[in-house]
């Protein structure tokens, strides 16, 4: 008897923790993790603090090496799904191999968003989400002594912190959409500035860049409306989109992330989404709310993987905590963390 | 009068005069009396002295049987081999040093029976080796047991209500293995099987002697020297050895004809 | 590090592990490469190319594989359980269909495994039009993906294919180039997963040359006149080798009617004084056995090559197995003791064969060289060999003048040896024969005679240990915890496992014994005396050596016998001296 087949798509702390709870509620249900990065699942939020030297690689690492192989769950590290065929129930990955799943659990994560009217720019810009960004962040902090940051979410504050432990000269230039989902007003503006200052950073308010020039390996150049720099990298924060392009066409409904209701299901059955990539039903403020953060991801994917063996289990976040920018509404219990 | 020990003394004479037991060696043919080996080796020694080859460039090789013993009565090199391989012994033998003249020896078991095998292939290589099969139809080493070419109902004590499979004809199946050069011989004719031999030995390629030859310990029945003296009769005159077609004919229509059935010389 | 290439028959497999044998042989490394093929003739089946690469020696395979190359995903999946945790596999990322999970390749991998997925059938046919090139393609990547210089793959590519012609030459090299450039850019930020082929490198001059090649190439040298044999595996590459060399020095190979015409032309050919050879496997040796023991009796000397395969019987004509050795030291009727060697590599191969034609002439005897499946068919590089005037001296003992007229060929002297006149020869004529005989040859049945005649031959057996290479030792020192003593091709896995227990601490050695009969009996015992236990791994169910040679130990020797048509792996071994460490007396 063929055992039913759950696959989850991603190998962050959604995806992660989804896989744990199902093993650890069904010993018969066949589990598969697909992730992209070739590297097993790591605290990504500690990113900042690798590139400092402060922690080693190792530490990075959440489960023992051999942990999913004794729990029997199926870990395909370093492989790319292409596309899911919701009706055939199959998943094709990128280098042609057909994937059948009984149950799914889409948990891939939000990828660095360049604004638009940036994207030209895209090949000097460096963010850090994942290990291999990291690993080129500390080959170009080597010699690089001045960074510029663009942008400002949750990484780039705690990134900032680890550049300035680093002994690295660090000027922010604040992107008020970066801090998407946190309403940017005034007042946090002061907020932030005023901690970063104090910290050694030269901060840049509303400015706009004209352009920037790769001058060789090691310098930047960027013209704002109000100056030109010189610098030795430039990073790129502005937050993050869900990674959810390749299901564009799958029949999902999508508006910048996954709809789910509250209970994570999408319109397919045996089909969730948890993590940065889903939006969330409130059912009271009758809207859907997008999570950030690792242990919100962590949550919901608990939760989705309760839900898809019987649970009945609501992804509830306080409504207060939930705050309508720009058309869409957040859950933002991590502000707190900084 | 001639007393027996003059008689003997002027035949003793005579033999040495003729230098016709230069090449046999010292050691005496354990064969029995009245075996037609004796009147074979007669014939073969008379060809070599004829030839005038040096008997150090001569190799004997011979296999398991009656026949096995003949290098050890030839004042020539010898390979006693084992039962059956006498023809790729022999092969070997002339590749390696093309300057010797080789002759394989052998019983009609040793070339029938076990050796069977290796007639086909000595003969489409057309190796320059010369064969003398001995075919008395029967096993005397082991002390009498039907053979390959004994006739249907030979009795014996392997085969006491009489044999039952067809006999084998040596001389038909060189033929059809494409041989370049077979004789049918009778050991009781030394003069032909000498003429035989020295033509045979001249030929370039792979040639057979079939030599009828007698049991006489162990077949008081079939190849008896009366039988076959009123059996075999030579080939006829205008035998043409030169048709592939005229030697099968001579050979399907009588077993008895001797002489040189086919030669050709390869090109 | 071990690569690996898996595909169908026709992939161009091996074809491609022979490339990776060539260039990493080029580039000065030690290569030791093994290839299987599919059992059947038609183009079904696995094909698998194994070479292992170091800037040391290599004297065995390893158990695990580091590099994958997968040119046929499905086949490629038998080969995953031999991958390291962190090592990778190149695999073509865009095949013509979808592909099951179930027949993934990728879908088997454990996930500390590195993939490098790329369009290998697509690059190739972009370069050069054909998808055939695919081999060459998934080249260039590894090449890329390793940092191996191109170079020696360019050369390596230029030696196999200029015979075919410019046009494929081009086209493969176009196909390489195609997987050269597109992994360098598509992987440039990906961590070398394994092994830094970079500042490996050494230099000289060296060959890629497998057992039956050295083999061959050594009668050749040997000035071999004759070659004699019938097909059968693992034997037939010797003679096709030899088909095509001897003529053009003035010899002859004939395809005999079977392996009983194949000795016995051999042993008429050493009669009449020419070299001569053979090489079979079991069920042909088995065949040889009453000629052989013709040329033991009649003292003839001949040269018979072994190549050993699973049996009994048919048995496993494709694997690998020493289990002859009974059958070629006792083989056949009577006392009738003759010369055994077997080498353990590929230089040995070589230099041993060489030296059989020598052994065989001067003690009047067959000479059985055994190897088996895997030394044949696997490939070292080594320096070119080649054998010296001294090495390939006729070693015939001839008769003094002196005896002209009165000579016994057979005289029993104090060697045992009596010497031999060559047929041609005026003054020495005799006849050799297999009935028991006289000292002059003739035909003798008495007690005193046969007594007498088989204490001479023995003794002159015997007395080849003079001339038979002595066992040799490697070991940390005198007294030594555990020995292993190994014999063929298992040396190699043997040496490696005490060199590996040497290392972590071990008081071990090993003994190499290449004479399997006669063999140095106190040179052995010697040996065991100073082990706490004696370790003896061979490929046969029985233990044919330990059978041979245990006796020499003042107490039981410790058995390995494996029968799995496969080289012994050294942690094989490895595992077991640890257990013998611990256990005690």
């Amino acid at each position: 008897m063929n055992p039913e087949h759950c696959v989850i798509i991603g190998n962050g702390p959604a995806a992660n923790e989804a896989a744990l709870t199902l093993r650890g509620e069904s010993r018969d249900l066949r589990i598969t993790v697909i992730g992209q990065e070739p590297v097993r699942h790591y605290k990504a939020y500690l990113l900042p603090e690798y590139v400092s030297g402060k922690l080693a690689e190792d530490d990075l690492y959440v489960n023992p090496p051999a942990d999913h192989r004794e729990r029997d769950i199926k870990l395909r590290l370093g492989q790319k799904v292409e596309t899911v065929s919701f009706d055939t129930r199959e998943i094709i990955l990128d280098h042609k191999e057909v994937v059948r799943f009984d149950s799914l659990i889409v948990a891939v994560g939000g990828i660095p968003r360049i604004p638009e009217r940036l994207q030209v720019f895209s090949d000097l810009f460096l963010a850090l989400k994942t290990l291999a960004d990291a690993r080129i962040w500390k080959q170009k902090l080597k010699d690089a002594e001045t960074i510029l940051m663009v942008g400002g979410d949750l990484t780039s504050l705690s990134f900032t912190k680890a550049l300035l432990a680093m002994g690295k000269r660090v000027i922010f230039m604040i992107n008020e959409d970066s801090f998407w989902p946190l309403r940017f007003d005034d007042e946090i503006r002061s907020q932030v500035t005023e901690r970063l200052t104090a910290k050694g950073v030269e901060v840049l308010n509303r400015r706009t860049i004209k352009g920037l020039a790769g001058i060789s390996e090691n310098e930047v150049e960027i013209e704002t409306d109000a100056e030109k720099l010189s610098v030795n990298a430039v990073g790129a924060f502005f937050g993050l989109v869900p990674n959810v392009k390749f299901l564009a066409r799958s029949g999902l409904h999508i508006d910048r992330g996954i709809l789910v209701d509250d209970y994570l299901r999408t319109r397919f059955a045996g089909v969730y989404a948890a993590g940065d990539c889903a939006q969330v039903y409130h059912p009271e403020l009758r809207d859907y709310w997008v999570s950030i953060g690792y242990k919100n991801a962590w949550n919901l994917g608990k939760i989705a993987a309760l839900n898809l063996i019987g649970g009945k289990i609501r992804a509830q976040a306080v409504a207060q905590s939930i705050f309508r920018v720009g058309g869409i509404a957040v859950n933002t219990s991590w502000w707190t963390e900084f | 009068m001639k007393t027996p020990g003059k008689i003997l003394a002027e035949k003793v004479k005579h033999i040495r005069d003729s230098n016709q037991f230069a090449v046999r060696s010292s050691a005496l043919p354990t064969w029995c009396p009245g075996c037609g080996y004796f009147g074979i080796h007669h014939a073969l020694s008379g060809c070599l002295k004829q030839m005038g080859m040096p008997l150090h460039e001569i190799v004997v090789v011979s296999g398991i049987g009656c026949a096995g013993r003949y290098p050890f009565f030839s004042n020539t090199y010898g390979l006693h081999t084992v039962h059956g391989r006498t023809l790729p012994v022999a092969t070997g033998v002339k590749m390696a040093n093309p300057g010797l003249t080789v002759y394989a020896v052998g019983g009609d078991g040793d070339g029938l029976a076990i050796g069977g095998g290796h007639l086909p292939h000595v003969i489409r290589r057309d190796v320059n080796i010369n064969y003398l099969l001995f075919d008395n139809s029967m096993y005397g080493l082991t002390k009498g047991q039907p053979s390959p070419s004994s006739p249907v109902g030979t009795t014996t004590k392997a085969s006491p209500f009489g044999t039952v499979d067809k006999p084998l004809n040596a001389t038909l199946m060189a033929l059809t293995y494409g041989i370049g050069f077979v004789a049918r011989l009778f050991a009781g004719d030394p003069e032909g099987m000498r003429n035989a031999f020295v033509e045979g030995t001249r030929h370039n390629g792979f040639s057979l002697f079939h030599i009828y030859t007698t049991c006489v310990t162990f077949d008081k029945v079939n190849k008896t020297w009366d039988n076959l003296k009123r059996q075999i009769h030579p080939l006829p005159q205008n035998h043409d050895a030169g048709n592939l077609r005229k030697a099968f004919d001579a050979v399907l229509d009588d077993d008895f004809t001797t002489g040189i059935i086919f030669q050709k010389e390869s090109a | 590090m071990t690569v690996e290439v898996c595909g169908m028959a026709g992939d161009g497999t091996i074809a491609a592990g022979g490339l990776i044998n060539e260039a990493m042989s080029l580039g000065g490394f030690s290569v030791l490469g093994f290839d299987s093929y599919p059992a059947e003739i038609r183009g079904f089946g696995r094909c698998v190319t194994r070479s292992r690469i170091g800037s040391e020696e290599i004297v065995a395979l390893a158990d695990r594989t580091q590099v994958l190359i997968s040119l046929d995903d499905e086949q490629s999946i038998s080969r995953v359980p031999f991958l390291v945790d962190n090592g990778g596999v190149i695999f073509d990322n865009n095949p013509s269909g979808y592909r099951e999970e179930t027949k993934s390749l990728a879908a088997k991998l454990e996930p500390g495994i590195s993939l490098f997925g790329m369009p290998l059938g697509d690059l190739a046919t972009g370069a050069s039009g054909t998808v055939r090139g695919r081999n060459l393609t998934a080249l260039g990547a590894f090449t890329a993906i390793f940092g191996v210089p191109p170079d020696l793959f360019r050369k390596a590519i230029s030696d196999k294919f200029t015979s075919k012609g410019k046009a494929v030459l081009e086209a493969n090299l176009k196909s390489f180039n195609a997987g050269l450039r597109y992994a360098e850019e598509k992987f440039k930020d990906r961590a070398t997963p394994v092994f830094d082929v970079r500042n490996k490198l050494g230099s000289g001059k060296r060959v890629m040359l497998s057992g039956n090649q050295a083999i061959a190439k050594a009668a050749l040298d040997a000035g071999l006149k004759l070659y004699f044999g019938y097909p059968i595996t693992p034997a037939t590459p010797i003679m096709e080798y030899l088909a095509k060399q001897l003529p053009q020095r003035g010899g002859r190979v004939m395809q005999m009617e079977d392996e009983i015409s194949s000795i016995g032309a051999v042993l008429g050919s050493y009669y009449a004084g020419a070299r001569a050879m053979t090489a079979t496997s079991g069920p042909g040796f088995a065949l040889m056995t009453e000629l052989i023991t013709h040329g033991v009796m009649a003292e003839i000397p001949a040269v018979i090559l072994n190549a050993q395969r699973g049996g009994p019987s048919t048995g496993l004509p494709t694997k690998t197995e020493q289990s002859d050795l009974h059958a070629a030291v006792f083989g056949g009727p009577g006392d009738s003791g003759r010369i055994v060697i077997a080498p353990t590599n590929v230089e040995e191969c070589y230099a041993m064969t060489v030296k059989s034609f020598q052994l065989a002439e001067k003690y009047q005897t067959p000479v059985i060289v055994l190897t088996d499946f895997y030394l044949d068919n696997r490939v070292e590089n080594l320096a070119s060999p080649a054998a010296s005037s001294e090495e390939k001296a006729d070693w015939n003992m001839y008769p003094h003048d002196s005896t002209r007229g009165k000579y016994w060929r057979y005289a029993s002297t104090e060697s045992g040896i009596s010497p031999r006149a060559l047929p041609g020869t005026e003054g020495f004529i005799y006849t050799a024969t297999g009935l028991e005989h006289t000292e002059r040859g003739t035909p003798d049945y008495s007690p005193e005679n046969h007594m007498m005649m088989s204490a001479k031959r023995y003794r002159k057996i015997m007395g080849a240990l003079a001339d038979l290479p002595s066992p040799v030792e490697f070991s940390s020192g005198r007294e030594l915890e555990v020995g292993v003593i190994g014999w063929g091709s298992t040396f190699g896995s043997v040496l490696e496992a005490v060199n590996t227990a040497a290392e972590r601490g071990l008081r071990v050695g090993a003994l190499k014994i290449t004479s399997i009969f006669p063999f140095h009996a106190d040179v052995i015992r010697s040996f065991m005396n100073r082990c706490g236990h004696v370790l003896i791994p061979e490929l046969n169910y029985s233990g044919q050596l330990a059978n041979l040679i245990g006796h020499l130990h003042n107490k039981d020797v410790i058995r390995l016998n494996m029968v799995t048509g496969v080289p012994f792996s050294p942690s094989t071994i490895l595992f077991e001296i640890e257990n013998l460490v611990g256990a005690g007396t």
